[in-house]
């Protein structure tokens, strides 16, 4: 048997694993109840049931359905996602093992993925490195204040993009910095620390 | 008249310097990211939500609300000078309105089209000043299993609504029941799902899931797209449409506020179904279908008109049944708890100047509208050659400032780009994201209501077929389905949403 449509087969997949993992854990770690008074498990060990079937007939579907428009088009496979959450978990357990914060253990590992896809699989690039971007936006704000957070996010963003000059983005962040900074901590107060906190 | 009364009492408040000011600058939003294609309206009120826990709960709704119907304004401007809806229930737009640009006739289509919108405005908010109230009354006396029958109504209305596969559809409303799941459990005080992270004790933020999935996972997506904007300005000279235009696009103006104020009531309907309604409708009425898509001035008018309407009569069901039509009316019922107000029927005798400044402020953001952006539209055009390479990197900075700021704590931001991430695979996979967002704002209600009901009737689940009510609504959702599943009407269903720019 052939796929037909890879996205409805694909798509399909991912219901019925979500569906079954919020079934299977609720089954097994919270209390089922009764119709009358019902236990946290109840209802989304409901949901988790209808939405695997619901998956089934997109996966049957996938299969069943003349082919549909263009193909399934990622720009990376299930193996790459599987292989980047790993990175992330194992960095993040040895910072804890090394008795420094998980949040720099988060920031190494997407500093490798980062490298990885640039150099690996430059069409998830977009991707790849607007997720990073945001992540490290949040994770070095607290250490190293405004200024730094802001400064990973576009240029790491901005590298992510089409086409990426030195000079334009350092100009982008500059005039993007100062905007923040008039409106968000003068304006608006908002307590964000401007500088790395060793510098105060 | 109470109606009058009411509506005294509203402009009143909709009014006052202060909200004259939200006003303003939510209907100068909208506009801007009407303008601006890749960014809508949700991704806008998501990043201004966090913001608004600083304003008064009436500048607040009073300045989202502006950003939505504005951008239905800036849309159009995008569609008619440079063929790229600036939003996508502009994207009819660009077929006529284009070709009347191309034709030098740019300034009274985009007379037309403002015109068509500030009409379709007026009765939109006369409207929804008529109806709330007795729906308002009449859902003050629903009970859990009322409540719980209508989400399941506005659910499956929703995804019926929705493009692309219904079976998806469906998935990804209990995809996001289930997401909206996660947390501690009301009734039990038990934690569900939150694999032993504290952050998640509270759930997964709405913000946060709204800006990935609409935010971060568009902006990929657009990225993957080569930038091939090529602004073509023709010179909007003459703004004023002539007589025959106007004789011509009356009626169109008519019946696109009439099909675009239904379509916006019903639950998943808005501005976007609005606008492909109504331009299939003129191209059925026409006397000349054939001018279609080369310049017929009645199909700017008609989908125009419809998104504004449709953009406006959708905050009936959210400011009377506390029930989102859509993702936009979602983070609206976000703004309102942000506030500390429990969305519902009993907001408008509780909190009358909320209500009433809210609708009345619409007529008022409608008419600033008219008279602002006319004039401006030059510089709106301008703002399209900003290249993409900047816009981008901007947008990002402020989603993520906006999320920070939620709570201090980069684990939102981190939920965000997974959720980015997530909505950028849907999303490829052609599993609509609006769908899933109305799911995870009622999962938790939708529980609530199911429980309470099942506790009433000691588990009897006849129960939500025995109460008329409630009844109703278990009948309208199958007949619905039933509907949808019929081969004629399907294949009909997914004509109306290709109908895309040539």
């Amino acid at each position: 048997m052939r796929i037909k449509s890879p996205k409805d087969f694909w798509a399909g997949l991912m219901f019925i694993g979500t569906g079954l993992f919020f079934l299977i854990w609720a089954y097994a770690y919270y209390q089922m109840g009764t119709a009358v008074r019902m236990g946290p498990a109840y209802f989304p060990f409901v949901l988790g049931g209808l939405l695997a079937f619901l998956g089934l007939l997109v996966f049957i579907e996938g299969f069943a359905l003349e082919s549909t428009g263009e193909p399934l088009q990622l720009p990376f496979s299930f193996l790459d996602l599987v292989i980047a959450v790993a990175i992330f978990a194992v960095l993040i357990y040895l910072s804890t093992k090394a008795g420094i914060s998980s949040d720099y253990g988060m920031l190494a590992a997407s500093l490798v993925v980062s490298v990885l896809t640039v150099l690996y699989r430059p069409n998830a690039k977009a991707l790849v490195l607007i997720s990073v971007g945001c992540i490290a936006y949040g994770y070095v704000m607290k250490p190293l204040g405004l200024v730094a957070a802001t400064a990973a996010l576009v240029f790491i963003s901005a590298f992510g993009g089409h086409e990426f000059k030195w000079k334009e983005v350092s100009i982008l962040f500059v005039v993007l910095m100062v905007f923040s900074y008039l409106v968000f901590v003068k304006g608006l107060t908002l307590p964000f620390p401007m500088w790395p906190a060793a510098w105060s | 008249m109470e109606l009058f009364h009411n509506l005294i009492l509203g402009f009143g408040v909709a009014i006052s310097p202060i909200n004259l000011l939200y006003c303003l600058i939510g209907v100068l939003l909208g506009t801007l990211i009407g303008v601006l294609p890749g960014v809508g309206p949700v991704a806008t009120i998501a990043m201004l939500l966090p913001i608004t826990f600083n304003l008064n709960p009436v500048s607040a709704l009073i300045m989202l609300a502006g950003i939505y119907y504005g951008a239905q304004y800036g849309g159009s401007t995008t569609a008619i000078l440079v063929n790229i809806p600036g939003e996508s229930s502009s994207v009819v737009t660009c077929l006529d309105g284009y070709q009347m640009a191309r034709q030098g006739r740019a300034g009274p289509a985009l007379a037309i089209a403002a015109i068509g919108s500030f009409f379709a405005g007026c009765v939109a908010t006369l409207l929804i000043a008529v109806a709330a109230p007795p729906l308002a009354e009449l859902a003050l006396k629903f009970g859990p299993s009322e409540y719980f029958s209508l989400m399941v109504f506005g659910l499956i209305a929703a995804t019926v609504l929705a493009r692309g596969s219904l079976i998806k559809a469906i998935a990804m409303v209990v995809f996001g029941l289930l997401l909206g799941l996660v947390g501690t459990d009301v009734n039990s005080g038990v934690l569900r799902f939150t694999f032993g992270i504290p952050e998640l004790s509270d759930g997964i933020g709405f913000v946060v899931v709204a800006m990935g999935m609409f935010g971060t996972a568009e902006i990929i997506s657009n990225l993957d797209l080569k930038d091939k904007r090529e602004v073509f300005l023709s010179k909007v000279t003459h703004l004023y449409p002539t007589k025959d235009d106007l004789k011509r696009s009356w009626a169109s103006i008519l019946r696109g506020t009439a099909l675009g104020s239904c379509l916006g009531i019903l639950p998943g309907g808005g501005a976007l179904l609005a606008s492909f309604g109504a331009y299939t409708l003129e191209k059925k009425v026409s006397s000349h279908p054939e001018q279609f898509g080369k310049g017929a001035i009645e199909g700017v008018a008609g989908p125009e008109s419809a998104n504004n309407a449709g953009a406006q009569t959708s905050f009936i069901p959210m400011l009377t049944l506390g029930i989102p039509g859509n993702a936009v009316m979602a983070l609206m019922i976000g703004a309102l708890m942000i506030q500390g107000i429990a969305p519902g029927p009993q907001v408008m005798n509780e909190k009358p100047e909320l209500f009433w400044g809210l609708i009345a402020s619409m007529w008022v953001g409608n008419l600033m509208l008219v008279v602002l952006n006319l004039p401006m539209i030059g510089m709106w055009v301008k703002l399209l050659t900003v290249p993409y390479r900047y816009l981008f990197p901007s947008i990002l900075v402020f989603m993520a400032i906006g999320v920070f700021s939620l709570s201090n704590n980069p684990f939102d931001v981190l939920i965000m780009a997974v959720f980015g991430v997530l909505g950028y695979i849907c999303v490829k996979l052609e599993c609509e994201p609006a769908p899933m967002i109305l799911g995870f704002i009622l999962g938790p209600l939708m529980e609530e209501n199911l429980r309470r009901a099942m506790l009433l009737s000691r588990g009897d689940p006849f129960v939500f077929f025995q109460k008329p009510i409630s009844l109703g609504f278990m009948v309208a959702s199958a007949v619905l389905l039933v509907i949808v599943a019929l081969p004629a009407i399907r294949a009909k269903r997914e004509e109306a949403f290709v109908e895309e720019p040539k």
